[in-house]
C-alpha cells in the first residue's frame, strides 16, 4: 500500500515536471505590475499605458506578460512605495522630488549600462540631474514639472510680460503668494540659494542678508498694488474667467481651464523679471521632472526596465502628448515642428532651461516650505513690515536652515 | 405683569442667540449645498448664491465615470459600511451583555485594559495592521473589502462602555425569572435583553455604520494603488487634488451631499430610539 502511494506521488512530480517543461517552449510567462495616473489608463484619454504596455508586448515575444494595472499619481507615488516596496509596483511614475523617499527605502533601481546611455542620448543634462543622486541614474524621464505664465494677450503686449512691474501697470496679475513653491521665485531671483547648487545638504539655506530683506521689502509694496491680487483657493482661474484679472501663474495642468477662459487670447510664458532698487531681476521657478521607476523588488528586472525604457521613449511621449497633451522632454522630439509651434511647450520648456532651478530633493528641502509659507502669510497680513523686514528675513532664514520643529 | 414682561426680554435674548448660533452652525451645511448646484466651473466664487444652478455636477458623479468612478466607490463602501455594521454591532453588544451580566475572573482587568486601549487612536497602528494584512494576503482584488470590513468591525469589542451603561439598567431579576424557566444565557440575551434595548441597539448600529462610511485612513493605507477598491472619503479627497480641483469641485460638493443623505435617513428613521439610547434608561 504504501508502495503505492509512493509511487504515485513519484508519478504525479513526473508529470508536474514535464508538463513544466512543455509549457515554457521559448516564451516566458512574467507578471508585471504598473501605476500610473488614472487618467493615463482611462477610455477618455485613450488608455495610453495600456496601448504602450501593450505596444511593449508585441516587440518583445520572448515574454508573455500578463499587466496588473494599479492607480497612483507621480506625486503619491513614492508613498506608496516607500510604504510597502514588496506589494508596490514593478514599474511606476513619481515626481523626482519624491526621489529621496524610494531612495532611503532602497526601493529605486539604478538604470546602468545600455540603458543609462539610451536614457542619457535623448535628454538635457539639466533633466538628468534632477533624477541623479551621487552620479547614479534613478529614472526615465518623460516630462518636465514646473510653472509658468498665463496671461491674456490682449491686455498686455509680448514686449509687455518681460517684466512684472510693467505688467501691472497694465493690467491685474495674480500670483499664489501664499504657496511655497512659487514665491521663493522672487528670493531666488536675487541671489539666495538653496543648499548651493542644490544638491549640498551641508552647504544649508541662504535667505537671509541685505539680498532677502531687499526681496522682502518689495514683495510687501507688490501686496499692496491694486493690480495684485493673491491667488489662493482657485481665485486666479475664476479671475481669468470673469475677466477680473489678465494673467496669473500655474502650470499644465491648468492649461485646459485656462483656454477655456481666455480662448484665443489665451497667451503662454516662461517667467517675467521684476524690478528692485532699479535693477531688472529674473525670478526663477522651483522646477523638476516626472520620471518612470523601477521597484528593486521585482521579479522581472529585465523585463521591468525595459517598460520603463519603453514608456519613457520618443514614441511614447508623442503619444502622451497627443493624447494627454503631456509635455515631453525627449530632446529629439522637441526639435520637431509640432512641438516647436506649441506654445504651452515652448513655455514650459523655456522656463525649464532658463527660468528655474532644480528643485534641491536633499532631504532638509522638507524644512525650508512652512518658514516661507509663515513669512508669506505675514506679509500678506501686514504683520512683517518695510520696519521689521529685516529681523523677519532673518527669522526666515534661521527657520529654514533649522532641522525643523 | 412685571415679571411676565421680564420673561418675555429674557426669552427673547436667548432665542436670538440660539437662532444666530443656528445660522453659523447651518451656514457650511448650506453652502455645500449651493455649491452642489452651482454652475459656474471652478473652485473659487466671489458669491454666497450661484449666478445659475444645475445638476449637472450630479449627473457628472454618475456619468463621467472613467476617471473617478463614483457610483463604484458608493457601492464599495456601501457594502463595507453594511458588513462592519452588522458584526461590529453584534460585537459590541454581545460584549456588554457579558460584561454586564456574566461575573468572571478577568472582567475587571479586561475593562481597564480596554479603557487604556481606547486612549490610543485607532491609526496608531494603521502600518501594522497593513502589514498583517498583507500576510494573511487580504491586500490584493476584492479581498481589500474584507479587509477593511475586519479593521472597522475588529476593534469594536472595545467601544462597549455604553452600552453596558444601558445593559445595566435592566433589573437582573428578569434573567433569573429566565433562568429558573430554563433559559440558557444565549436564549436570555436573544429572547429577552435584545427586545428591551431597542435604543441602545440603535445607537450602536448608527455609530457602527458611520465610522466606516466616513473613515479616510485605514481606507486609503490598505487600498493603496487598487483604484477599484477605493471608499468615498478616497474618491472625494481625490477630488480635491491640484489636477482635478478646477474642474471636480462642484462635483465634489454634489458628492459630500451625497455621502450624508444614507446617513441622515438612518438618523431620522432612529432618531426617537436614539435619544432613549445615549440618556439610557429602561422604564419598569
Amino acid at each position: 500500500m504504501k508502495k503505492k502511494v509512493l509511487m504515485l506521488l513519484a508519478a504525479g512530480l513526473c508529470a508536474a515536471f514535464l508538463s513544466g517543461c512543455a509549457s515554457g517552449d521559448d516564451t516566458e510567462n512574467i507578471r508585471l505590475m504598473v501605476w500610473s495616473p488614472s487618467e493615463d489608463q482611462s477610455k477618455d484619454s485613450g488608455e495610453w499605458l495600456q496601448t504602450n504596455c501593450e505596444a511593449f508586448a508585441k516587440e518583445h515575444p520572448e515574454w508573455n506578460i500578463t499587466f496588473v494595472y494599479g492607480v497612483a499619481d507621480e506625486a503619491s507615488a513614492a508613498n506608496q512605495v516607500a510604504q510597502d516596496a514588496e506589494a508596490s509596483a514593478d514599474v511606476f511614475m513619481f515626481a523626482n522630488d519624491t526621489l529621496t523617499t524610494m531612495t532611503d527605502a532602497n526601493a529605486l533601481v539604478k538604470f546602468g549600462g545600455k540603458y543609462r546611455e539610451e536614457i542619457e542620448s535623448s535628454n538635457s543634462q539639466a533633466l538628468l540631474d534632477s533624477l541623479m543622486k551621487d552620479g547614479e541614474l534613478y529614472g526615465v524621464p518623460f516630462t518636465t514639472n514646473t510653472w509658468f505664465m498665463y496671461y491674456d494677450k490682449s491686455v498686455f503686449s509680448e514686449e509687455d510680460i518681460k517684466n512684472l512691474d510693467t505688467m501691472l501697470e497694465k493690467g491685474v496679475v495674480s500670483f499664489p503668494f501664499t504657496n511655497s513653491w512659487y514665491l521663493p521665485a522672487f528670493y531666488l531671483g536675487n541671489g539666495c540659494t538653496l543648499f548651493g547648487d542644490g544638491t549640498d545638504e551641508s552647504a544649508g539655506v541662504d535667505f537671509g542678508g541685505e539680498k532677502a530683506v531687499e526681496v522682502t521689502k518689495y514683495l510687501i509694496l507688490l501686496v499692496q498694488n491694486p493690480n495684485f491680487k493673491i491667488d489662493a483657493d482657485g481665485s486666479g482661474l475664476a479671475g481669468l474667467r470673469d475677466g477680473s484679472i489678465n494673467a496669473m501663474f500655474s502650470g499644465s495642468w491648468d492649461v485646459n481651464a485656462v483656454k477655456e477662459a481666455l480662448g484665443d487670447n489665451m497667451g503662454v510664458a516662461s517667467l517675467p523679471t521684476f524690478t528692485l532698487n532699479g535693477e531688472e531681476k529674473q525670478m526663477l521657478a522651483y522646477a523638476g521632472s516626472k520620471a518612470i521607476g523601477v521597484n528593486t523588488n521585482s521579479k522581472n528586472m529585465v523585463a521591468a526596465v525595459e517598460l520603463a525604457v519603453y514608456l519613457g521613449s520618443a514614441q511614447a511621449q508623442r503619444s502622451h502628448y497627443e493624447l494627454r497633451s503631456t509635455i515631453p522632454c525627449n530632446t529629439e522630439l522637441l526639435q520637431e515642428e509640432t512641438f516647436q509651434n506649441d506654445p504651452l511647450v515652448t513655455a514650459q520648456n523655456d522656463t525649464f532651461d532658463n527660468t528655474s532651478i532644480l528643485q534641491p530633493f536633499v532631504s532638509a528641502m522638507n524644512n525650508c516650505w512652512t518658514p516661507v509659507e509663515n513669512m508669506e502669510k505675514g506679509i500678506r497680513n501686514g504683520s512683517v513690515t518695510m520696519e521689521n523686514a529685516e529681523e523677519q528675513t532673518q527669522a526666515m532664514n534661521e527657520a529654514m536652515n533649522s532641522t525643523g520643529i | 405683569m412685571g415679571a411676565k414682561r421680564k420673561k418675555f426680554i429674557k426669552n427673547s435674548i436667548v432665542h436670538v442667540i440660539l437662532a444666530v448660533l443656528a445660522a453659523i452652525w447651518v451656514f457650511p451645511i448650506l453652502w455645500v449645498v449651493l455649491t452642489s448646484f452651482r454652475a459656474e466651473k471652478g473652485s473659487y466664487v466671489s458669491t454666497f448664491f450661484p449666478k445659475a444652478f444645475t445638476l449637472d455636477n450630479y449627473i457628472r458623479l454618475f456619468t463621467d465615470t472613467t476617471i473617478l468612478n463614483f457610483p463604484k466607490m458608493f457601492m464599495n463602501t456601501l457594502i463595507i459600511a453594511i458588513f462592519s455594521c452588522i458584526i461590529a454591532a453584534f460585537y459590541t453588544l454581545a460584549v456588554s451583555y457579558c460584561l454586564s451580566r456574566l461575573r468572571f475572573k478577568m472582567r475587571k482587568p479586561y475593562m481597564n485594559v480596554a479603557m487604556i486601549l481606547g486612549l490610543f487612536p485607532g491609526f496608531m497602528s494603521m502600518i501594522a495592521v497593513y502589514f498583517i494584512l498583507k500576510a494573511v494576503g487580504l491586500t490584493e482584488g476584492n479581498l481589500i473589502r474584507v479587509a477593511l470590513i475586519l479593521c472597522y468591525s475588529g476593534g469594536a469589542g472595545l467601544g462597549f462602555q455604553i452600552a453596558k451603561g444601558f445593559l445595566d439598567t435592566i433589573p437582573t431579576a428578569i434573567d433569573e425569572a429566565a433562568l429558573l424557566d430554563g433559559c440558557t444565557r444565549w436564549q436570555i440575551f436573544s429572547k429577552i435583553t435584545m427586545p428591551l434595548s431597542k435604543p441602545i441597539i440603535i445607537y450602536t448600529v448608527l455609530t457602527a455604520f458611520m465610522s466606516p462610511w466616513l473613515d479616510f485612513i485605514f481606507a486609503r493605507v490598505i487600498c493603496r494603488a487598487n483604484a477599484d477598491q477605493y471608499t468615498i472619503a478616497i474618491g472625494l479627497w481625490r477630488m480635491l487634488e491640484k489636477e482635478y480641483i478646477d474642474s471636480w469641485y462642484t462635483s465634489f460638493a454634489a458628492g459630500a451631499v451625497l455621502v450624508s443623505i444614507p446617513i441622515a435617513i438612518l438618523f431620522l428613521c432612529m432618531q426617537k430610539y436614539y435619544v432613549d439610547g445615549v440618556s439610557g434608561a429602561v422604564k419598569g
